[in-house]
């Protein structure tokens, strides 16, 4: 235990006018950049000895067979540790700046933040799981410049783009509500256990920037994680739905609640602080409305997820989790409903068809 | 997609026979132009097309396509289509289009001309049209977005000045209105976000004169788009825009407005009630945590759209997350009257949460609390813990304001028996667990408190604050000082810099507790620097959950130097500290108590009385002070008498509030030992003896 006043962090960085732009670095040639993917891709090799690996990165991170090999060695009990391998090469990986390679170790963010988190108090070393959610943390403090992500409510008495307004027009923004999403960062050189949560927490908002370009098991185990760190809250075996419509009564009689399993599935229950619901919501939202086709797995495992969250939102009586999951479960219900799904860019079908 | 495609074969394949083609006056079967097209002989069911209904080529191709569309045939239909040239049918139609007025852009109602080519546009367009959307149940999407892009871009070549609102054909604007909006949903089921994102715009921004509903339609998917694709729109650049108007910088922001917008037309009624426009708001507005925009929101609904329950319940949701507590408890308790849902669970869960902070509230909260246990019943079982987790909260909030000291003990045993009670139904819930180590160090049961406080940093890995706190304050409590300290410093390096105040001052504290003066007064110096440092560095932008819950303020830091300052009988330094805590906040119950106690040790009684009075004013119910009177009277009932029955009562009112306060404990002692009452003196100083040796430096109540 080192003394506290020599472990100050560096006071945040001043502030910078306007956007900051990501500084990825971009002057890096195509061949250098292909270098250093060949390295990576070299490396992993001796890592994941179970299966071929691809030759190109953009093989690598729709491969199934590989994605597996590394899940399974991530799933190993001592994968966290400061001395493991492919801790090591997630790290170098993320490290190179080379957006393809990063996207490849975004793509097991979910499983190293569900591991992570749920080892906590297991008490084993998990140096090596940090360095990756520190690396990412520290991506994120630079391309942002530490600043907070800040959003304007908007209010409907100014006229928009996309409405008018009769009331007068000031033009004073001020009575805009600036709402904060993401606080500001400060760079962090360990994981302190208070800032473990949000250290975390911006590793997934960063993944939930790429999540377009994420492979659909990538997301299948973020859903397995969230239901891990959810707990045990009162779930039965049947996925039944729990809609939380207080009009509707129907879910509340019949079954039994099941109480096999519950001590295995409890012990990966974490303190949920707002900062790591946020983004887990954004992400979940994602999984059940914002693909580009429909995909029942993707969207139901999301759809458990999110049941698994509402109930410890109601364990923790936090009544922001309880408004946001309860609002994606009825969605959910809404968007299965049939009544929802007319086609209202089909025609009419007439019995007369005239010119 | 090719789902749906059987279905609608075999449903069509019912009413095929009652199916009629009609035009020019005439009516004719399709049965047996069906047959032709059965056959494959397109041309055959062509011209018997035309010469029955006396339709030229393309019309008659257009009407025969639209057949087997609606049969469900689509290759059939797509083959029918493709006989037709409708790039250089639509070069015909803009060629006898009107020749474009270079006039301003506003949407104004066109001369008669026009509309001779509407009919003809409106059948190319329709053919067009049906051509994309058997593609795109075909499943060639990219292919069916390429095609209704095209119709789109005929129609804006050939209505150059916007499509006239006053005699369009509706024929005509049905078509294009079903283009606009089925062209950004198949950019997005391609996967290609960028066209999508314009072409959304596009529908939303250009003249298409569409109707409420569709244009309610295509916002309510673009917010949906932009909240949840996971795709980062690049806010829209609109040199035509109307100087002034608000243009959102990022997703969220144009989802918000989107969906505000909507809301807004549903409550004029000007489109039709969509239930999930208020669901996805909800959505929005919780991520950004702007709960109290969504309240106003909420409110502003029209009624009837809403059962007024749930109104309430999400209203109380909203300001409860808000922070306002007492416009949520308002609304829970309409919603939780006899004659509306008195059994909801979340509603009294959620109500006796916010009793449980409050103590004129906490036995409204039991009360709450007990009811949820009551119905925690079959599928709701697991509540049950939740319910009695609250029940021990509010009777423990409510030990804190009892009306006699067998109340009290009564209130803090059945708090634990609940929380007790809970931590069988939430054996790992480490809030329960902190709760229950609390409760135990309320009632000066420090062995049971450590436990739990120990236990608590293990279930949460340390990422907890106020664990790290509370352990302190036990160790402190049981007068292991150092242990303390070990425990401070250990947290410490668990926190970054900005959260570190609370504990610094623990840290300062204990420091005094230990006599090291020196010590402590640098810590508090170090602390007043960060405090400073952080007023200034952030505006209001920053928000941190852990910080906000306990923040030192500097008037607490000027405060803490000047008691420091006072112990050690430095009055001129205790001075220049109250001076400066004064500056922050001038009336202070605390602050007075301690400016008394510098003119106590200047021996000035009389402005010492004074102060103290003066803060009992600020605080009837200021503990410190009272006390400090009391003593003040006892010490002068040496000599006179009277004034003895005056301190007694206060002293006795002191412990009335606070029963573990060891210095009231004392002062009573002196007051029965001057009045001759040995015995009780015997007893009293007994108490307080017992309680300095369990007395925490900073009260357990702060920390929960």
């Amino acid at each position: 235990m080192s003394d506290f006043s020599s472990s100050h962090d560096s006071p945040p960085s001043p502030a910078i006018a306007g956007d900051s732009v990501t500084t990825v670095a971009n002057d890096s040639s195509p061949s250098d950049s292909n270098a250093k993917c060949q390295t990576a891709i070299q490396t992993l090799a001796s890592i994941v000895t179970t299966t071929n690996i691809p030759s190109t990165i953009s093989l690598l991170l729709d491969d199934d067979s590989v994605s597996a090999a590394i899940s399974s060695l991530l799933h190993r009990p001592d994968s966290g540790a400061g001395d493991n391998n492919l801790c090591r090469w997630l790290y170098d990986t993320f490290q190179s700046t080379e957006p393809s390679l990063q996207l490849l170790v975004l793509r097991f963010v979910p499983l190293i933040a569900g591991l992570y988190l749920s080892r906590v108090p297991l008490r084993q070393p998990q140096a090596g799981f940090e360095a990756v959610l520190l690396a990412l943390y520290a991506h994120e403090t630079t391309s942002r410049a530490g600043q907070a992500i800040t959003v304007n409510i908007p209010d409907l008495s100014h006229p928009s783009i996309y409405h008018e307004s009769k009331g007068p027009t000031k033009n004073n923004s001020t009575c805009l509500n600036i709402a904060v999403i993401s606080s500001t960062l400060d760079p962090h050189g360990t994981v302190r256990s208070t800032r473990r949560a949000r250290i975390v927490g911006v590793a997934l908002e960063l993944y939930y920037s790429k999540i377009s370009r994420m492979p659909r098991e990538s997301k299948l185990n973020f859903c397995e994680s969230c239901e891990k760190w959810a707990g045990q809250n009162g779930e039965t075996e049947h996925s039944r739905a729990v809609i939380p419509t207080l009009s509707d009564d129907s879910w509340r009689d019949e079954e039994n609640v099941a109480i096999v399993g519950r001590s295995e599935r409890d012990s990966g229950r974490i303190p949920l602080p707002w900062e790591l619901v946020q983004p887990i919501l954004r992400i979940l939202g994602h999984c059940l409305m914002g693909l580009k086709g429909e995909d029942r797995e993707v969207a139901e495992a999301a759809n458990k997820a999110c049941q698994s969250l509402y109930l410890r939102s109601l364990h923790d009586i936090n009544p922001k989790a309880i408004l946001a999951a309860g609002s994606l479960l009825r969605l959910r219900e809404m968007a299965l409903d049939p009544k929802n799904q007319i086609d209202h860019t089909d025609i009419s079908n007439d019995t007369v068809l005239s010119v | 997609m090719l789902g749906n495609q059987s279905t609608e074969f075999s449903e069509n394949g019912e009413d095929e026979s009652s199916r009629e083609l009609c035009a020019n006056g005439n009516r004719m079967k399709t049965a047996e132009v069906e047959a032709k097209l059965d056959e494959g002989n397109i041309q055959e069911a062509e011209s018997s097309l035309r010469e029955g209904l006396s339709l030229n080529f393309e019309e008659a191709r257009a009407l025969l396509g639209r057949l087997e569309y609606q049969r469900g045939n689509l290759e059939g239909a797509l083959r029918v289509f493709e006989g037709i040239d409708l790039q250089s049918a639509i070069q015909r139609l803009q060629a006898s289009a009107p020749p474009e007025k270079p006039a301003t852009k506003k949407n104004r109602p066109r001369e008669p001309p026009q509309s001779v080519s509407q009919h003809a546009a409106s059948l190319v367009l329709e053919a067009f049209y049906l051509k994309a959307k058997s593609l795109q149940k075909l499943g060639r999407i990219t292919e069916a977005a390429r095609e209704c892009k095209s119709v789109l871009d005929s129609v804006e070549k050939i209505f150059q000045q916007g499509i006239p609102d006053a005699q369009v054909d509706t024929r005509l604007q049905e078509t294009v209105s079903h283009a606009v909006e089925l062209l950004p949903a198949l950019w997005r089921e391609s996967g290609d976000y960028q066209e999508a994102i314009s072409a959304y715009r596009r529908a939303l921004l250009s003249q298409w004169n569409l109707d409420n509903d569709s244009c309610a339609r295509i916002q309510k998917d673009f917010a949906v788009f932009l909240l949840h694709s996971g795709v980062e729109a690049s806010p829209p650049s609109l040199g035509s825009q109307v100087e002034g108007s608000y243009i959102p910088r990022n997703n969220l922001e144009e989802a918000i407005l989107l969906l505000m917008i909507l809301v807004k037309k549903f409550n004029l009624g000007k489109a039709k009630w969509d239930p999930s426009v208020i669901e996805h708001l909800t959505f929005a507005l919780t991520l950004c945590s702007q709960t109290s925009v969504l309240a106003k929101q909420l409110e502003e609904v029209m009624p009837g759209v809403f059962s007024r329950v749930e109104r309430w319940n999400n209203l109380a949701l909203s300001y409860s997350a808000a922070g306002q507590a007492t416009a949520a408890v308002n609304l829970l308790r309409k919603s939780l009257h006899k004659h509306e849902q008195p059994d909801d669970l979340v509603a009294l869960l959620l109500a006796a949460k916010i009793c449980s902070k409050e103590a004129s509230l906490a036995a409204e909260g039991s009360g709450y609390a007990q009811r949820a246990i009551n119905n925690a019943q079959g599928m709701d079982e697991h509540l049950k813990g939740v319910g009695l987790r609250m029940l021990g909260l509010c009777l423990g909030k409510q030990a804190k304001v009892p009306t006699s000291d067998f109340e009290r003990s009564r209130l803090q045993s059945e708090s634990l028996k609940a929380l007790d009670g809970a931590i069988a139904f939430e054996h790992n819930n480490p809030d329960l667990i902190f709760e229950l180590g609390v409760q135990y160090a309320e009632q000066r049961n420090l062995k049971a408190a450590s436990r739990y406080a120990k236990e608590f940093i293990d279930a949460t890995g340390g990422s907890v604050l106020k664990g790290w706190r509370f352990l302190a304050l036990v160790l402190s409590a049981q007068q292991r000082f150092s242990e303390a300290e070990v425990v401070t410093d250990a947290a410490l390096d668990e926190t970054a810099k900005w959260d570190q105040g609370p504990l610094l001052r623990l840290k300062a504290k204990l420091k005094i507790s230990q006599s090291n003066p020196t010590e402590a007064v640098e810590t508090y110096r170090y602390l007043l620097a960060l405090v400073q440092a952080q007023r200034k560095s952030f505006g209001p932008l920053r928000t941190l959950s852990q910080l906000e819950e306990d923040k030192v303020n500097e008037f607490e830091v000027w405060h803490g130097l000047a008691h420091l300052y006072s112990s050690l009988s430095h009055w001129n330094d205790v001075e220049v500290c109250l001076k400066k805590a004064g500056e922050l906040k001038q009336y202070s119950a605390s602050m007075m108590h301690t400016e008394g106690r510098m003119w106590e040790g200047r021996k000035e009684f009389k402005p010492a009385l004074a102060a103290f009075l003066d803060g009992l004013l600020l605080d009837g119910a200021s503990v410190p002070c009272k006390v400090a009177v009391g003593a003040l009277l006892s010490e002068r009932g040496k000599d006179h008498q009277p004034t003895l029955p005056v301190a007694r009562s206060l002293l006795s009112d002191a412990l009335r509030i606070d029963p573990t306060n060891r210095k009231a404990w004392y002062y009573l002692g002196m007051v029965h030992k001057h009045d001759g009452r040995i015995a009780d003196a015997t007893d009293c100083f007994q108490a307080a003896s017992m309680l300095e040796e369990s007395d925490p430096i900073e009260s357990f109540s702060t920390i929960l």
